[in-house]
């Protein structure tokens, strides 16, 4: 396989609702957003020099309409080249970085653009006269529609579930521990201004907050949001070929489907694609799962509730079993700790932009290793790697990991 | 012309009617309809009991058999769930769980009813018995968990019934 760079990053801002851009659009801005980054990343090109696209998007129902690449295809000038779309729940953007390597690695494509978009919002309940109920009812969809939809499934009981029997089992994640990361999170997405939810709050906010689904509560949930972001992949020689400055290498890709009938598996309060995720992602990159917490410098993790990316920092080997709640108490995972996760806020601090979230959060931590972030720029930039964090889907089944380094993570 | 930004959006809708196919898993929910029967599947080779069914294993690559299973059980994992989908909105706040049956294998997602609901009436470890609608369609709806001992009070009630 050949070695493949992240050599441009484009994210639109997050943002509840936007009225003067449709899917499309918003995927024209953040290819465009891209290419201008490759452009002072050092190559000279446009989008007439992309040979492929791979295409994350989630769910046609926000979207209204099926198929919904290949309008964006139009859109983007990518006639009469390759495009393919990935839809794989919450983990789309992960998985769609992941065949976007494929695609790159394998010799197929120098240059692929690897996109996410999505576009939630324009689903609206008439009864309410509010947008969530409709947005959740459209996720809902994708859960077993014969047995388990049926009985008032939806992503926040499905994730709930997983954390409560994960509590049950280790006493952890406790609400306040939940609560911390809720903290963490929209407090980190303060010095992102793409960000659509910053906010100062404290554990007892978190706390007073409404109850979604015991024991999540308000805060402790993602907002869904309406976004797109977009990455430039390229090969060696294309790097060398295009003098890129600051390439950010894929070095790790991993990604596993579990059981999504939660109810088949043989410990609940598991997410089990994670583990598997990791294991291949991290043997990939040469690194360990029991010292990947000292091997890299940050992680963005898949934080749709609160409660999940506790469990993260145990499965993705962070931490021992039952020691992630631990962990975020002890400061671990703040922006000055031990592993900084979810510098950009994550999605509980900058929105879930489904198709888009796991590119925002592949290109934010490829920013990081670039020490281009901005404000929130992770200080210590030492082993010169990072990952990025998908999951998704019924009973979070997807998952997916990237593993990137910059050229003095390659040297190590 | 103005350059200035003005916001259009229209009122439309995706609805597409079925006459859904259940397949192998008919047996399933006829059985449910009925005769108030549960039926999980048992692998012809390993033994494993499947439920929700599958007439195939997807450990071995062999079928499975109909067998019918208790309708008691106990709760493994439970929620109260206090703001959902538009098509549930209704119904809030409801609680649902997965249930290990007494005799399965794997777990069931199915609506536990209470008197009382709070975490505590509903949490991991509770015993459960199923009752079902009088009225049934054979549909997942037509049964629902309740702890077992709210079980008299929930069959005295007009709309339900308990199993045989
Ligand atoms: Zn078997």
């Amino acid at each position: 396989m050949k070695k493949v760079a992240i050599i441009g990053v484009g994210i639109t801002p997050f943002r509840a609702r936007y009225l003067d851009k449709t899917y499309f659009e918003l995927a024209y801005d953040a290819t465009k957003l891209a290419l201008e980054d490759a452009n002072k990343n050092g190559a000279d090109i446009t989008h007439k020099d992309l040979q492929s696209t791979m295409y994350g998007i989630y769910n046609e129902l926000f979207e209204r309409q099926f198929m919904p690449d290949i309008f964006i295809n139009s859109y983007l000038g990518m006639n009469n080249k390759p495009g393919t779309r990935i839809a794989s729940g919450g983990a789309t953007g992960g998985y769609t970085v992941r065949m976007a390597y494929a695609e790159v690695a394998s010799g197929l494509s120098d240059l692929c653009l690897c996109i996410g978009v999505e576009k939630c919002n324009d689903c609206y309940d008439e009864q309410t006269g509010t947008t969530t109920p409709e947005v959740l009812n459209s996720i809902a969809y994708s859960a077993d529609m014969t047995y388990e939809y049926p009985m008032g499934m939806m992503a926040a009981s499905s994730y709930v579930s997983m954390v409560n029997a994960h509590f049950e089992e280790f006493g952890n994640p406790t609400e306040e521990q939940m609560a911390l990361v809720s903290v963490k999170n929209h407090g980190n997405a303060m010095n992102n201004p793409k960000a659509q939810s910053p906010m100062n709050i404290t554990v007892e906010d978190v706390m007073n907050s409404r109850i979604i689904c015991y024991p999540f509560k308000l805060l402790d949930c993602c907002l869904y949001s309406e976004a797109s972001a977009a990455l430039i992949l390229a090969t060696e020689q294309k790097v060398k070929e295009l003098k890129v400055e600051n390439p950010i290498w894929i070095t790790g890709v991993g990604a596993a489907n579990t059981d999504c009938f939660i109810g088949n598996r043989e410990d609940m309060g598991r997410l089990y694609s994670n583990i598997y995720a990791a294991k291949v992602a991290y043997k990939m990159a040469g690194l360990e799962y029991d010292k990947i917490k000292s091997q890299i410098d940050l992680a963005e993790l898949h934080d749709a509730f609160s409660g999940q990316e506790v469990i993260s920092y145990e499965e993705l080997g962070f931490v021992p079993f039952g020691g992630g709640g631990k962990w975020i108490e002890s400061g671990g995972p703040l922006m000055d700790g031990e592993l900084p996760c979810c510098p950009s806020g994550g999605l509980i601090g900058c929105g879930h932009a489904v198709g888009a979230t796991g590119i925002m959060s592949t290109g934010e931590a490829a920013l990081q290793l670039r020490r281009d972030a901005g404000k929130h720029q992770v200080k210590t930039i030492e082993n010169g790697r990072a990952i990025s964090h998908s999951i998704g889907g019924p009973g979070a089944a997807y998952a997916a990991i990237i593993v990137m380094e910059n050229e003095e993570g390659m040297k190590k | 012309m103005s350059n200035e930004f003005q916001a259009h959006q229209i009122r439309d809708i995706i609805k597409i009617n079925y006459k859904y196919t259940m397949g192998s898993q008919s047996k399933f929910f006829l059985e449910l309809m009925n005769n108030k029967k549960i039926l999980g599947t048992k692998c012809s080779k390993c033994g494993k009991i499947w439920m929700p069914p599958r007439i195939n294993c997807s450990d071995c690559y062999v079928s499975a058999e109909w067998i019918e299973v208790k309708q008691t059980g106990i709760i493994e994992v439970s929620t109260i769930v206090w703001f959902t989908t538009s098509a549930f909105i209704k119904n809030i706040p409801y609680a649902t769980g997965y249930i290990k049956l007494d005799g399965a294998d794997t777990a069931l997602l199915q609506g536990i009813f209470s008197e009382n609901l709070v975490p505590s009436k509903i949490k991991k470890g509770k015993r459960v018995r199923a009752v079902f609608q009088k009225e049934r369609e054979g549909k997942m709806t037509d049964f629902f968990f309740v702890p077992e001992d709210e079980y008299e009070n929930w069959l005295n009630k007009p709309d339900y019934e308990g199993g045989d």
